[in-house]
């Protein structure tokens, strides 16, 4: 394998994880199929250009900024069009599209649909590895995905907080029989998940323009990552990031760079058509006792 | 310590409690004992707050299907309106009936999320008296609780439970499902925990291993109290006889 397929693999495996991660969190958390993730990626990527062309903030600054106005977004939808809804499943992946495709379309409306758009990297530059050249920011995504995805394990493992939501995720009832807040644990994972969102496209945008487009794209990213990888699974959610990000390297450098982003679609169809858990969702289906 | 005084539910017009008063006082243990749809599971998450927030919940979702009429007093104070998180903290905990466990968590994480609104310091005293109390516990601690079977599945519910540090701890149909084993296991811990002195109220179908370990006991059909008394006067009881043990 090329040197250029191994590291541009990596990196968009990481792109994946980190695009998928806060779709994921929020699924294995609260059982939300939160189709709002794209119009979120991207209303964050818009909030951090506004902070800094309108508002003038710095860009250290407005990151902050964004990922915590993201997660109020994230609650705010939660106790807006999803609390009413809760359990009703059909209801939720209706509303959080709507939400997302309003979020989106509200962007488009405002004219956000020029080429000025853009975000700057965190670090100019680019080294050379094996040959290739690669830049810092690229670089920094693997980092910040791998991270992230780590610090979402340790989270929903050995915290308080995280035991408590993954706990209203299994059992809402017997959850709140030993007092936790339903409500509250929900709206808490759609915050979490959406300052996640933001992370992700604070490190991802930069290397291109915003375009609306892209939120739509991103939800079909995570929703392939997501379904293949098995939903709920940190494990899965690794794995079928790497396996769609190398899948897309692949095709772009050996076939042709159009088939790219048809390899989500047709990963996502294939698994829901040969194993609809998806590849590490076997597990729990076995460990279920009936 | 816990008075429930004219409890009436019906979902929509099926009536699961009918004018329903009873009383517990600190550190007794009583017994509410019913056939199916008596009403015990109602009156449990009456108790606990579940039945309140699940209507609503449903309010919410634009149905209204549950009416509750009548008040909880806990301690004097009316808890009709407050939410299950609420009545946690004030030390209301429910058990809920099926061995209920969070399934992808281990015993020690069902545990500790049993402790989720106590202090580490109280949270540690109680993982030490549940452990004590349920030593296969000890044993199955790293063990996912989704594999354990329906005994050990009631233990850790139990000890769940228990890791809130109720002052009332409401235990419904514990028995149900166990195999005659686990079932002995169970009653064992149910009557070291009343003689530490902490107030009970236990749902039972299977009367026989209870009835002998209450204070007082209840007993409803339909939703309606038929026969009250202490455990001997019930066990004496010939309707309750007839209806519980058979003879």
């Amino acid at each position: 394998m090329e040197a250029s397929v191994l590291i541009f693999g990596l990196v968009n495996s990481a792109t994946l994880m980190l695009v998928a991660l806060g779709f994921s969190l929020i699924f294995g958390l609260s059982g939300v199929a939160n189709l709002a993730h794209g119009g979120i990626y991207l209303f964050s990527g818009y909030v951090t250009w506004m902070l800094m062309n309108y508002l003038g903030v710095p860009f250290l600054l407005a990151v902050p900024l964004t990922i915590i106005i993201a997660g109020v977004l994230g609650a705010l939808i939660y106790w807006v069009a999803l609390k009413r809804v809760r359990g009703l499943h059909l209801s939720e992946v209706i509303a959080t599209f709507a939400v997302g495709v309003a979020i989106l379309e509200l962007f488009r409306w405002m004219g956000f649909v020029t080429y000025e758009f853009t975000l700057p990297v965190f670090i100019k530059g680019s080294v050379d590895i094996a040959g290739v050249s690669i830049d810092y920011q690229r670089l920094l995504i693997i980092g910040i995905g791998l991270l992230l995805a780590f610090a979402l394990w340790v989270f929903s493992r050995y915290t308080k907080m995280g035991l408590a939501l993954r706990g209203m995720a299994q059992d809402e009832y017997t959850a709140l029989s030993i007092g936790i807040d339903s409500d509250w644990a929900a709206a808490l994972s759609m915050a979490l998940g959406s300052a996640i969102a933001a992370i992700a496209a604070i490190s991802i945008l930069p290397l291109g323009i915003i375009s609306i487009n892209m939120g739509y794209e991103v939800l079909i990213m995570a929703l392939a990552v997501s379904v293949v990888g098995g939903l709920e699974s940190i494990t899965g959610l690794v794995v079928a990031s790497i396996i769609l990000g190398f899948a897309k390297t692949i095709t772009g450098t050996y076939f042709d760079p159009k088939w790219m982003e048809v390899i989500y679609l047709f990963a996502l169809v294939l698994v829901l058509a040969i194993k609809p858990s998806g590849l590490f969702g076997k597990f729990k289906e076995l460990e279920e006792r009936v | 310590m816990l008075e429930v005084k004219n409890m009436t539910v019906f979902f929509e017009n099926a009536l699961a409690l009918n004018n329903l008063s009873l009383e517990i006082k600190a550190g007794e243990f009583v017994g509410i004992f019913g056939s199916n749809s008596a009403g015990k599971t109602t009156l449990m998450n009456n108790i606990s707050g579940l039945l309140l927030h699940r209507k609503f919940r449903e309010k919410a979702k634009g149905g209204e299907r549950i009416t509750i009429d009548g008040k909880l007093y806990f301690d004097g104070e009316d808890i009709s309106p407050t939410i299950p998180q609420d009545r946690v903290k004030r030390g209301i905990v429910l058990c809920r009936e099926r061995h209920p466990v969070f399934r992808d968590n281990t015993v020690h994480e069902n545990l500790l999320l049993g402790g989720y609104l106590r202090s580490k310091k109280e949270v540690n005293e109680s993982l030490d008296f549940v452990y004590d109390l349920f030593p296969a516990l000890t044993r199955l601690r790293d063990r996912k609780s989704g594999l354990m079977s329906g005994g050990e599945q009631e233990m850790l519910a139990i000890g769940t439970a228990l890791m809130a540090k109720p002052k009332l701890l409401l235990m419904d149909e514990p028995l149900l499902g166990l195999s005659p084993l686990m079932m002995q296991e169970v009653v064992q811990a149910v009557k070291k925990l009343s003689k530490t002195g902490l107030t009970i109220l236990l749902t039972e179908q299977y009367a026989r291993p209870i009835m002998p370990l209450i204070d007082r006991g209840y007993v409803i059909e339909n939703g309606t109290m038929i026969v009250s008394g202490t455990g001997d006067e019930l066990m004496d009881n010939p309707e309750v006889k007839a209806a519980y043990f058979g003879m």
